[in-house]
C-alpha cells in the first residue's frame, strides 16, 4: 500500500468519524440528561436521509442543501419533540421504565423501518453530492464532497456546543443532567427539557443521514449499523461525556477505515466490537464517562 | 406471586396445551403453532428470568437461541452425534458463550449491558455467513438445509409425526419452567429481590450479585440453546433470517404481554403472540409493521402484561401484592 491510499483512507475515515461524532453526541445526550435509551435512533437516521431524498429527488425542489437543511432541522426537532411527549413521557412514572423505553423504541423502530420499505420500496436511495469536483494537494485528491461533510457535521457539533453553553436551554439541560430533583426546584419543567434533548438529538442523528447518504445509501433497514455504531462510539467514549464522544468517534471512524481498507468491511463491526469489549473489560465506563 | 399460585396456573396452561391435540392434532398448520408456542414459551421465560427477575437488561435472548439451533444442527451433521445429546452439547456451547459475553458484561450497568448483549446478536449474522462461519459449517447465507430430526424409541420427532414432536416440545418447555420456577423459589430469587430493592445492603449481607448473575446468565443461554436445537431439529433447516429484527421483537412482545417479572406470564404472553402473529399472517409485508406499532401501543396500555391486567381486574384478590421486579421508586423517580 503506498502513502498516497493511507493518505485517501486517512481523509475517508476523518469524513465518517465526524459524522459519527455528531450522532454519537446526538445519542450520549439523551442518555446522559435522562437516562432514556432510544433503539429508534437508527431510523431517525434513515428519517433525515428520506427526508431529504423526498424533498430533492421525488419533489424536485430547487434550493439545494440549503433549502432542506432549512427544512430538515423543524421537522426532525419536532419528530423528535413529539415522539418522547407521545411513547417515551408516559413511562418514566413506572420504576421499571429503563427497559420499557427501551422495548416501546424498539417497537417504534420496527413501524418505522418497514413504514420506509412500504412507501419507498426496498431498492437502495441516494443523494446527490452536496459539492462536485476535488482540491488537489500534490499526490491526493480529496473530493469537495467530504469536505463539505466534515465541515457540516463539526459545525453541528459547534452549534450543539453553543446551544449547550450560550443559550437559556442549554443550561437548563445541563441543570437537568447534572441534578433532576435541583432543577425542579429551581423550576426548571423537567419533561418539557426531556422531550427538547430528545428532538436536538433527532435532529443530529438526521442530519447525519442526510451527509452520509450522498455517499452511501439509504435503505428501510440500513439505520441498524447506524444505531449499532453510535453505540459502540458512545459506550466506548463513555455515556453522558460529549468530549469522550468526539474523540471516540474519531478513532472508531479511523479504525473502521482501515480495517475496511485492509481486511474488507465484513471485519468493521467485528474489529469495533473487540476494540469495545476490550476497552470496557479495563475501563467499564469507557474512555471518559463517569458512572452514575 | 406465591408458590401456589405460580404452580397452578403453570399446570393451568400446560394442562390445556396437553390436551389441544386431542382437538386440532390431525391439522398440521395448527399443530406446528402449538409446538412454536410451547418453543418460545421456554426463551420468552428464560428473557424473563434473566431481565425480570435478575435485572439483566440481555437483548442477546435471540442470539442464543440461534447459536443454539446451529451448534446443535452443525454438531449432528458433521460430526454425526445424535440430536439429543447434540441439543445438550449446544446448550452448552450457548451457555459458555453466554459466559464469555457475560463475564465482561456483568461489570458494566444497564444499558450498556444491553449495547453489548445486542451487539452479539448484531454481529452474528455477518459471522454466519462469512468465511470463518462456513468453515465450522453454518452453511453462509445459504443456510443449513438438511438437519436430521430427533428419533428415539423408533419415533421420528420431525415435521412429519407433528402431534410427536408436539409432546416432546411440551416436556421440554414443562421441565425448563420448572427449572425457571424452582431458581425464582430458591435462595437465589431471594438473593436478586435483594439485590434489586437495596443492592448496597445485600452486599454487605454477604450476597454476590455477580456470582448469581453470572449463574442465571449461564443458566438462561442453556435453556436457550436447548430450546434452539430442539427448533432446528424439529424445522430441519436454518438461515440467518431468524436474526431478523421483527422476530426479536415478537419475542419482545411476549415479555411485554406476559407481564416483566411476572413469571409464568411470560408463557401465556409466548402463546397469545404466536397465535396472534399466526391471525395476522394475510397483513403480508404489513405485518412487521402493525407488530412493531403493537409493542408501541401494548407497553403503553399494558404495563403489567396480562397477568397484571387479570389482577387489577380481580379487585381484592392479591391486589395490592407488588410484583417481584419492582424497584426502588423512589431512585427511578430521582431519575425520570
Amino acid at each position: 500500500m503506498y502513502i498516497e491510499e493511507y493518505l485517501d483512507v486517512f481523509i475517508s475515515g476523518l469524513t465518517n468519524g465526524s459524522v459519527y461524532a455528531l450522532m454519537a453526541v446526538g445519542l450520549t445526550l439523551v442518555y446522559g440528561v435522562s437516562r432514556a435509551f432510544n433503539f429508534a435512533y437508527g431510523s431517525f437516521y434513515s428519517l433525515g436521509g428520506y427526508f431529504a431524498w423526498v424533498l430533492m429527488v421525488y419533489l424536485g425542489l430547487s434550493g439545494g442543501y440549503l433549502m432542506v437543511l432549512l427544512m430538515a432541522v423543524p421537522f426532525l426537532i419536532g419528530f423528535g419533540y413529539v415522539t418522547e411527549k407521545v411513547i417515551v413521557a408516559p413511562l418514566r412514572k413506572r420504576s421499571d421504565w429503563e427497559v420499557k423505553v427501551m422495548m416501546i423504541t424498539l417497537g417504534l423502530a420496527l413501524f418505522l423501518d418497514n413504514g420506509y420499505q412500504v412507501l419507498f420500496g426496498p431498492r437502495m436511495k441516494s443523494l446527490p453530492p452536496i459539492m462536485t469536483g476535488a482540491v488537489e494537494l500534490g499526490p491526493i485528491y480529496i473530493a469537495n464532497q467530504d469536505i463539505m461533510i466534515f465541515v457540516l457535521a463539526i459545525s453541528g457539533i459547534l452549534a450543539f456546543r453553543w446551544l449547550l453553553n450560550n443559550t437559556r436551554i442549554g443550561m437548563a439541560v445541563r441543570a437537568v443532567a447534572q441534578n433532576p430533583i435541583g432543577a425542579k426546584i429551581v423550576g426548571i419543567p423537567k419533561n418539557r427539557i426531556f422531550a427538547a434533548t430528545f428532538g436536538i438529538s433527532t435532529v443530529m442523528v438526521g442530519l447525519g443521514g442526510i451527509l452520509l447518504a450522498q455517499k452511501y445509501f439509504i435503505s428501510p433497514m440500513g439505520g441498524w449499523d447506524i444505531l449499532v455504531k453510535s453505540w459502540v462510539i458512545t459506550a466506548f467514549g463513555g455515556m453522558g461525556s460529549i468530549r469522550g464522544g468526539l474523540l471516540a468517534a474519531f478513532i472508531l471512524g479511523m479504525l473502521e477505515a482501515y480495517v475496511g481498507y485492509v481486511f474488507g468491511m465484513t471485519w468493521v463491526l467485528f474489529a469495533l466490537f473487540g476494540v469495545l469489549l476490550a476497552t470496557l473489560a479495563i475501563r467499564p465506563q469507557g474512555l471518559m464517562g463517569k458512572w452514575g | 406471586m406465591d408458590w401456589k399460585r405460580m404452580s397452578g396456573t403453570m399446570a393451568l396452561i400446560y394442562g390445556v396445551m396437553a390436551l389441544m391435540p386431542l382437538f386440532v392434532g390431525g391439522t398440521d398448520h395448527l399443530m406446528h403453532i402449538l409446538i412454536m408456542c410451547l418453543i418460545w414459551a421456554v426463551v420468552a421465560s428464560c428473557w424473563d428470568l434473566i431481565m425480570g427477575f435478575a435485572g439483566i437488561f440481555s437483548f442477546g435472548q435471540v442470539a442464543f437461541f440461534v447459536i443454539g439451533a446451529y451448534a446443535s444442527a452443525i454438531l449432528a451433521l458433521t460430526f454425526g452425534i445424535h440430536p439429543l445429546a447434540a441439543m445438550v452439547l449446544a446448550g452448552v456451547v450457548a451457555a459458555a458463550i453466554g459466559v464469555l459475553v457475560a463475564l465482561p458484561c456483568l461489570r458494566l450497568k444497564g444499558a450498556y449491558i444491553a449495547l453489548v448483549t445486542f451487539a452479539v446478536h448484531m454481529i452474528l449474522e455477518p459471522f454466519l455467513k462469512s468465511d470463518m462461519g462456513r468453515a465450522i459449517g453454518t452453511g453462509g447465507s445459504r443456510g443449513i438445509l438438511t438437519i436430521p430430526p430427533m428419533e428415539l424409541f423408533g419415533i421420528t420427532f420431525g415435521a412429519g409425526d407433528k402431534v410427536a414432536v408436539f409432546y416432546a416440545a411440551l416436556v421440554l418447555a414443562v421441565v425448563c419452567s420448572v427449572i425457571i420456577m424452582l431458581v425464582i423459589r430458591s435462595f437465589w430469587g431471594t438473593a436478586f429481590l435483594a439485590l434489586k430493592d437495596s443492592a448496597g445492603f445485600a452486599a454487605s449481607l454477604g450476597v454476590s450479585a455477580f456470582k448469581y448473575k453470572l449463574a442465571v446468565f449461564a443458566l438462561t443461554s442453556f435453556l436457550t440453546g436447548l430450546a434452539g436445537g430442539f427448533y432446528g431439529h424439529y424445522i430441519g433447516m436454518l438461515s440467518t433470517r431468524m436474526l431478523g429484527i421483527d422476530l426479536f421483537v415478537m419475542l419482545m412482545i411476549m415479555l411485554v404481554l406476559g407481564g416483566i417479572g411476572q413469571f409464568p406470564g411470560a408463557i401465556l404472553g409466548a402463546i397469545v403472540t404466536v397465535t396472534f402473529n399466526e391471525a395476522l399472517a394475510p397483513l403480508g409485508t404489513y405485518r412487521p409493521m402493525v407488530l412493531g406499532a403493537l409493542v408501541v401501543v401494548l407497553v403503553l396500555a399494558l404495563p403489567d402484561g396480562i397477568i397484571g391486567l387479570l389482577r387489577n381486574l380481580v379487585p381484592g384478590r392479591g391486589a395490592a401484592e407488588p410484583a417481584v421486579a419492582e424497584s426502588t421508586a423512589a431512585n427511578a423517580g430521582g431519575q425520570g
